[in-house]
């Protein structure tokens, strides 16, 4: 398994061209004065403004290949370059950003994933009867929800109502607490960071705000999560050895836990780590509803305003997370399932 | 047994979630307080925003979004007196400059400044005049592309910019050939220009120059004062002549105060969160007019969605929100909220007609020519199509439906905000089809009404305002002929760059925010032949304004006396109603939305910043 995990590793550099070689030539479709853009925040914003002088400064006007080898020859100084639309280099910009990603993700996918798998069975179970009919409806209706409609909808009724999940990552209170120097930090993560220097109240307040964001990614994904484990379920109490089991007079509970449950999860393992990637790679409107400004935000705000530099180090991150998560599923495979063997 | 650990495991994350959930539930209530259970602190103002600072660095930083910022941290010479736009009271100079007092040379070039004793830094130190002429001349020699510092290097030596003036100095026409020598005189001419005597600081001017204090006012974050000995500290320049280039256009970023600040001002810094695009700070306890009332300010510019800002006032969670102009009818009427709208502030719109289009394979004139399929390159030079265009626009509905009544229809190119310069009963365009129609009998020779026209006009995204804007004006010129034709189109800022820049787009939708209160600084961009607007125009346009404009704008920059300036500027609004070089589509208003026990809100048409916080406090009764 060693030498999988390492040949799978090798592979990441090659992967990391193909993506930031892609943007790239891509970018390379854009001219100087598409690019210089990013210097001037907006139409009313071009006053006495020398572009010329700023494309010369920046070296905008570079062949592709030239900026494609100068951006590489500064990766390799560990140098991914200044985000224009973040106000600090990129990789200080993913650095602060992904720890509330990270966060998110963290309080999310639990939820998610028993949430999930919880309904997908019972939902399996009782096929075509009123309780699968229920947790189908409410499957349908959620997946099929936008994001900026659920999100809005949890916040007003969370905050605007009950007043209960305030929006952003800390109240202002706790916000200057956290500003003081007697705080120390962590990870980024404030639950994490408030419990290790023993402030429960920071640490209720960072919860609070969590809340809300975590509920709408759970019900956005829990549907899809329901219906992979309800067909996966029923599939596997279709198959012969359950019927078997059955028929050897085992009870209905051990059967499904023991024989159906533990193959049925396996799809699931797959799609979770999809969402996993998803999650991780940061949710835009998620984030933006709950000003949690986490790696979709910086991204989409990179994007738009076409922040080169942002834009490539946030995908060659990605690139990285996504190979090594999809590596640690394989490996994961192999685990659950004796029949997957690693070479 | 691996079925029953994942049971367990969600039996117990289960448990934890809704403890959690239940726990987290109760918390509020106890953390509540004030009226209708929502939070009041009476020492913590929360502003949030949309939008952050581009940098903290006054010699850079040209968006309201920085102003806002630097604003509370610095502060100038002098400051606007309350409620009006030309009377000054004394700030960091102990006495306003005026020919009467002396302190103004009788020519109007030499300004004497005497510095205010006994005012302190953040750090404690104590501001010498040492440390004003430093923050000139640092500020001035920085001199950043894109940045504000044309508005003090024009009336100190007459130039744009301190190449330019390293360019006159050493006889050459690029910046590249300046040799050392030059160099050198180009830092000793600024550091002669700005000189410390005894406890004043005196401004050798090239020229005379009436907007000279208001480009040096309470607002203008390009003439704040620095504290000299810090920012040599903290990598800025040495203050020597010899060594100005090793700062000079640095990019943002490497500049000494692109994220720190170190004012006199009121608040001091605690900290720029960029990531969170938040800033801290704190009242300053030794300030000299006394510590501000609130000692925490939050401005967190982070907030791009209005709905979640919406609630985080009603809540309470924040003192005061940005509302923008479409959204305001949401704020009316919520409890414990007020909304302030029609705040006149110096900002207008228009829609620019290109002259010489640059016709080149280019998509939005058609077949370029004047065919009924298109447009020729000079249709705009034509004055009674500028003036049909002008009386095609439905000037009315757009205020009443799309700016919500927050504007009004202009005068000409100065905004209401200035009304002391023009005449208010002066001409203004109305929306008349009739009229309009008449001039596009006339354009041409009458081969425009006969034929007809097709051209594109373009807004860019996501500013839904504009687009409006042009969709209205596109109903008011279809309905006129039917052989008319126009198109519009949206366009993301980073595609519309290249093509405005290249002179591609027939009209171009803009808005200009006033540097400082005069005249001057709306005249010029709009109509002198080498103002920012007028660069979209086209040779054509350039040689139009030059020949109709550049006088009378040069007349008003060089003449002090007040009446003859009003009188000036009273001409200037009237021909640009007269020859249309724009279409000026309205001057916009401002509105504040802050929960009721805000107290102590002036509203001042100049100031970047929404609050000036120094003048706030929070109160429940």
């Amino acid at each position: 398994m060693l030498s999988y995990i390492v040949r799978r590793l090798l592979f990441l550099p090659v992967v990391l061209f193909g993506v930031t070689a892609l943007i790239f030539a891509l970018i390379s479709t854009l001219g100087p004065w598409t690019r210089v853009a990013t210097f001037v925040p907006s139409p009313d914003a071009e006053r006495h403004v020398d572009l010329e002088a700023i494309i010369r400064k920046y070296n905008l006007d570079d062949p592709p290949l030239k900026m494609y080898l100068r951006w590489v020859k500064n990766l390799l100084q560990g140098n991914l370059g200044w985000s224009q639309s973040s106000h600090m280099t990129v990789t200080e910009a993913i650095a602060r950003r992904f720890p509330a990603t990270l966060e998110l993700t963290l309080f999310a996918v639990i939820p998610v994933i028993i949430g999930g798998i919880f309904l997908g069975v019972i939902s399996a179970l009782h096929h075509n009867k009123p309780l699968d009919h229920a947790t189908r409806i409410m499957a349908i209706t959620l997946w099929s929800m936008p994001d900026f409609v659920l999100g809005l909808a949890v916040l007003m009724v969370g905050f605007g109502v009950l007043g209960w999940f305030p929006p952003g990552r800390l109240s202002a209170w706790a916000e200057l607490e956290v500003l003081k120097e007697s705080f120390r930090s962590f990870t980024g993560m404030y639950t994490l960071d408030s419990l290790l220097n023993l402030r429960l109240d920071i640490f209720w307040d960072a919860l609070r705000h969590i809340i809300a964001p975590v509920f709408t990614l759970a019900c956005l994904w829990w549907a899809f999560m329901l219906r992979i484990t309800r067909s996966s379920m029923l599939d596997v109490l279709n198959q012969d050895y359950v019927r078997t089991a059955r028929a050897k007079g085992l009870s209905e509970k051990t059967v499904i836990k023991k024989h159906a449950l533990g193959n049925a999860l396996i799809p699931v393992t797959t799609v979770a780590s999809s969402m996993l990637l998803g999650l991780l790679g940061g949710v835009m409107i998620v984030e933006t509803v709950f000003n949690y400004p986490g790696l979709g935000l910086l991204t989409s705000t990179a994007a738009t305003r076409l922040d080169v530099p942002c834009v490539v180090g946030v995908a060659l991150f990605y690139a990285v997370i996504l190979v090594v998560v999809n590596l640690v599923v394989d490996v994961l495979y192999s685990i659950i399932d004796p029949r997957v063997r690693l070479e | 047994m691996k079925g029953k650990v994942w049971l367990w495991l969600v039996i117990a994350l289960v448990v934890i979630g809704a403890g959690v959930l239940i726990w987290t539930g109760q918390a509020p209530k106890q953390e509540t307080g004030g009226a209708q259970g929502v939070k009041f602190d009476p020492n913590i103002f929360v502003f949030v925003g949309s939008g952050d600072a581009e940098t903290l660095d006054p010699s850079k930083a040209y968006d309201t979004a920085s102003s806002e910022i630097i604003f509370q941290y610095y502060e100038n010479l002098l400051a606007y007196k309350e409620g009006s736009l030309d009377e000054f009271v004394p700030m960091l100079a102990t006495e306003v400059p005026s020919v009467a007092n002396g302190l103004i040379s009788a020519d109007g070039k030499t300004y004497t400044f005497p510095i205010r004793k006994g005012v302190k830094f953040h750090n404690g130190a104590e501001l010498t005049p040492e440390d004003v002429e430093y923050s000139f001349e640092r500020n001035i020699l920085a001199d950043p592309t894109g940045g504000p510092m044309w508005m003090l290097i024009e009336p100190l030596f007459g130039v744009a910019t301190i190449k330019d003036l390293a360019c006159q100095i050493a006889g050459v026409d690029s910046f590249d050939q300046v040799n050392e020598a030059a160099l050198r005189a180009t830092g000793q001419r600024v550091m002669d220009a700005i000189e410390v005597d005894g406890d004043n600081v005196v401004f050798h001017l090239s020229t005379p120059y009436p907007p000279f204090l208001s480009i040096l006012a309470r607002n203008s974050s390009w003439s704040c004062i620095l504290n000299k000995e810090w920012m040599i500290a903290n990598g800025a320049w040495d203050g020597k002549a010899e060594t100005w280039t090793k700062w000079h256009d640095l990019p943002t970023e490497e500049q000494a105060l692109f994220e720190k600040a170190m004012g006199t001002g009121p608040y001091k810094q605690i900290e720029w969160d960029r990531s969170n695009s938040r800033h801290t700070m704190e009242a300053h306890a030794d300030y000299w007019r006394g510590p501000a009332a609130i000692k925490t300010v939050i401005v967190n510019n982070g907030v791009t969605e209005f709905n979640t800002r919406k609630l985080m006032l009603q809540k309470g969670e924040a003192d005061a929100i940005y509302v923008p102009v479409e959204n305001s009818p949401q704020l009316e009427g919520m409890e414990g909220v007020t909304l302030i709208r029609n705040l006149p502030r110096l900002n207008n719109v228009c829609a620019i007609f290109n002259q010489e289009i640059n016709a080149v394979d280019n998509e939005f004139v058609g077949s370029g020519k004047l065919d009924g399929n298109g447009i020729p390159p000079h249709f705009f030079s034509d004055i009674n199509i500028r003036k049909a265009f002008c009386y095609a626009f439905d000037y009315d509905s757009f205020i009443e439906q799309v700016v919500l009544g927050e504007a009004s229809v202009p005068y000409g190119v100065i905004p209401m905000g200035l009304s002391d310069f023009f005449d208010t009963n002066g001409p203004r365009y109305s929306y008349d089809l009739e009229k309009a129609e008449e001039y596009f009998k006339k354009a041409f020779g009458g081969e425009v009404w006969e034929k007809g026209f097709k051209l594109t006009l373009v807004w860019n995204i996501p500013n839904t305002t504009r687009k409006t804007a042009c969709e209205i004006l596109e109903h008011g010129i279809e309905s006129i002929n039917p052989k008319f034709q126009v198109e519009v189109q949206g366009m993301e800022w980073a595609t519309m760059l290249p093509r405005r820049r290249e002179g591609r787009l027939p009209m171009v939708f803009i808005g200009w925010l006033a540097d400082y209160a005069d005249p001057h600084n709306f005249v010029y961009p709009y109509v002198h032949s080498k103002g920012d607007f007028m660069a979209f125009t086209g040779e054509l346009g350039r040689k139009f304004a030059a020949a109709e404009f550049d006088e009378l704008v040069n007349a008003g920059i060089n003449e002090s006396d007040q009446a003859k300036r009003i009188a000036i500027y009273s001409e200037i609004q009237k021909k640009t109603i007269e020859l249309a070089p724009h279409l000026m589509l309205y001057d916009a208003y401002d509105r504040r939305a802050h929960r009721d026990w805000v107290k102590g809100f002036v509203f001042d048409p100049i100031c970047p910043a929404n609050y000036d916080f120094y003048a706030l406090s929070k109160s429940l009764d």
